[in-house]
């Protein structure tokens, strides 16, 4: 098996899908011919036909909302929107329908659908083409939430997201689109949501990060390996539900933890994880949970590299908390 | 009482985009129609009972606020004549309906039983939706009503998705979306009836136009003449409908969802009513209207001038119509306590539904709770 991209995992894991599941469509802005404007539905119209893989207008609202009652009605859509930053117009039938339905009908109708949007930083996009907006689905009951950060396992969460029965936000670090190539396990690989990956094992500092700053965590871990000290580092993957059992296990064990993802710090998904942390294991923790995360800045254009945590900046909290 | 569905024998091609609203019954309760009516005298009864049952419903639902059983009520009185003729044009069962918080008529004419709507008012187990919601929100799977959600034109989108869904499936149903005329000056609503129309999905999208958002009158609400016009910047038919004829308003719907489900695509409806209550039981509608206004179309109720076209037909009298009040009123009795004794909703039915399964963090949300309670 060939070496792919985390898009062309995506794209795979699109036209696997659709193949299995005669009721996964795609739908979006450009999906059809131009194959998506990152190249993630690519071969998708040539494959399934207009009827599964639907060009829509330029209406994210019409996109989520369409794919809201396709769902309702028996469908498995996936919805594209071609970055996050353009989810906004979309929000009401995010937050108000697909995250609602099941709740507000009793159960007697569901919206078994995903929402893919490119997110985060590091491309020289300014604020209306970088943001990390899983914050804002974190908060909202109903919506699961998933970030991936390796070709594997894009495509193996993006399998799990269409299937799962429940409204799905993907997001996809487009930095990492094409950052690195994988082999991506053979078979019908799917990566159950709700799972934290561990990419390091160490027993020093627990570092939890996900998605567009995984290179530059793993990097602090090799930094901080060659000076002796074990990081664990766990990749959340899912946002909603974390894996708190991994989560807990692991600070358990380390006494110190920081927190490194490039959505801004503000009641942001890392203080969730931190607080409930400092909950539960307040006795154990040989130091406060300590945040690296993106500013509460509008997304820079010319301060692109800055914004996002820097391994400078991740080396420089492990130390905080190891000194502490 | 469900009764049985009024099948299309003929139709009788209206005119889109006219001036004057379409109507087929004057005030006189003459028709006026170019057509001949293919519907039974029983039939034609029937819809006097239906729109009397909403009449006499929306009047119950006042009570019930006045007694401190519910907590809220979306009047509906003048919208008889358009919502039990949506209930009659569609195939019940079988087309999808995406209601929005005044359509509690619309629900009982298509046969959601009395007790889940008294249940869903008083939010008791006899609500099949568990008394998430506010009043006045329906919604029955088994008749494919899309639970109502209060955010106006939220569910325009979604009735879009799923008309572009019947397509693909070829299932030979229809998606039929009603909402207020605020609800047009919505982007969602453009989004969704322009996204329907390019894909010539089978939606017809129905607007119940009682002129005020709230407060707000038509002419602050649009520069158009009529919402039907807004239907040729989608490049679909729109007809303009006195929404206070039943028989106009049943016709034109009709030929509307057979025009959507021959593969045709969308159709706009505009059912000119008017809404005698206030906006909501949270309303006072004095402030921005007169009374005169109010009275006026209160001459002009839709239950008065169909009941003077079956008295002309010699299919009402008063004797029947006691008949009919008092049947309706201890049917609703009936519904009433039989949705209070299903008891109130269990604190814990707060946490299902949230996910198909549960997740770990709102178990933890709901043993709090149960250790408070306890």
């Amino acid at each position: 098996m060939a070496a792919v991209t985390m898009v062309q995992a995506i794209a795979q894991a699109l036209a696997e899908e659709m193949e299995r599941d005669e009721r996964v469509v795609v739908l979006g802005e450009d999906v059809g011919k131009r194959g998506g404007v990152f190249l993630a539905t690519e071969g998708l119209l040539e494959r399934f036909g207009p009827e599964r893989v639907l060009d829509t207008p330029l209406a994210e609202s019409a996109i989520i909302g369409a794919a809201v009652g396709m769902a309702a009605h028996g469908l498995r859509p996936v919805a594209e929107i071609q970055f996050a930053d353009y989810v906004f117009p979309g929000i009401d039938q995010l937050f108000s329908q697909a995250a609602k339905l099941r709740y507000r009908s009793g159960g007697q109708f569901s919206a078994p659908m995903v929402v893919r949007m490119p997110s985060g930083g590091g491309v020289r996009g300014g604020h209306h083409h970088s943001q990390s907006p899983e914050a804002h689905f974190v908060h909202t009951a109903g919506l699961k939430v998933v970030v991936a950060s390796t070709p594997s396992d894009a495509k193996g969460l993006l399998k799990a997201a269409i299937r799962d029965d429940d409204p799905v936000v993907f997001l996809e670090p487009k930095r990492l689109y094409r950052a690195s190539r994988e082999e991506v396990p053979d078979g019908d690989y799917v990566v159950p949501l709700g799972k934290a990956a561990i990419r390091r094992e160490g027993d020093a500092i627990t570092i939890i990060a996900y998605g567009t700053s995984m290179p530059e965590v793993l990097k602090a871990g090799d930094e901080l390996a060659k000076v002796g000290i074990a990081a664990e580092i766990i990749d959340l993957r899912t946002l909603l539900p974390w894996d708190i059992d991994t989560v807990m296990r692991s600070v358990a064990k380390t006494g110190r933890v920081i927190l490194v993802a490039d959505a801004p710090r503000t009641a942001g998904v890392l203080g969730e994880i931190a607080a409930t942390i400092a909950e539960e294991l307040f006795d154990q923790l040989l130091a406060p949970p300590i945040r690296v995360a993106g500013f509460d800045t509008p997304y820079p254009y010319a301060q692109d590299k800055l914004y996002l945590p820097t391994v400078t900046r991740i080396l420089n909290a492990a130390k905080q908390a190891l000194d502490y | 009482m469900v009764h049985e569905p009024i099948i299309a024998t003929s139709t009788a091609s209206f005119e889109p985009f006219t001036a004057q609203p379409i109507a087929l019954l004057n005030e006189e309760g003459e028709w006026t129609g170019h057509f001949p009516i293919d519907l039974s005298d029983a039939q034609l009864q029937q819809l006097y009972r239906d729109m009397l049952a909403m009449r006499l419903l929306d009047e119950r639902f006042t009570v019930l606020l006045r007694t401190g059983k519910t907590s809220f009520t979306a009047p509906m009185a003048g919208h008889e004549a358009a919502q039990v003729a949506i209930a009659h044009a569609v195939r019940r069962g079988h087309d999808w309906l995406f209601p929005y918080y005044r359509d509690y008529g619309l629900a009982l004419t298509l046969g959601v039983p009395l007790v889940e709507i008294f249940g869903q008012m008083l939010a008791t187990q006899a609500d099949p939706a568990k008394g998430r919601q506010m009043p006045c929100h329906p919604g029955s799977r088994p008749l494919n009503i899309f639970t109502a959600a209060s955010t106006v034109a939220s569910h325009v989108p979604p009735a879009t998705g799923a008309a572009i869904s019947m397509k693909l499936r070829r299932t030979g149903q229809v998606a039929v979306c009603t909402f207020g005329d605020g609800a047009t000056s919505e982007g969602d609503w453009y989004a969704a009836v322009n996204f329907a129309a390019v894909q010539r999905a089978p939606a017809v999208f129905i607007c119940e136009n009682n002129r005020y958002a709230i407060s707000v009158p038509l002419a602050l609400q649009c520069a158009t003449p009529t919402i039907a016009e807004k239907a040729r910047a989608f490049g679909i038919p729109g007809y303009h409908v006195d929404g206070m004829d039943v028989l106009a308003s049943y016709y034109v719907v009709r030929e509307a969802v057979e025009y959507a489900r021959a593969g045709n695509g969308p159709v706009l409806v505009d059912l000119v009513v008017y809404r005698y209550g206030p906006h909501s039981s949270a309303d006072d509608d004095s402030r921005y209207r007169p009374r005169e206004e109010v009275e006026y179309w209160r001459q002009r109720d839709p239950l008065l001038r169909f009941r003077r076209f079956l008295e002309r037909h010699g299919l009402w009298s008063e004797n029947w119509e006691q008949q009919l009040r008092e049947a309706i009123t201890q049917e609703q009795a009936e519904a009433l306590e039989a949705a209070e004794r299903a008891g109130d909703v269990p604190a814990d039915w707060m946490f299902d539904d949230v996910y198909a399964t549960p997740l770990w963090h709102l178990e933890r949300q709901r043993a709090l709770l149960r250790a408070e309670l306890q």
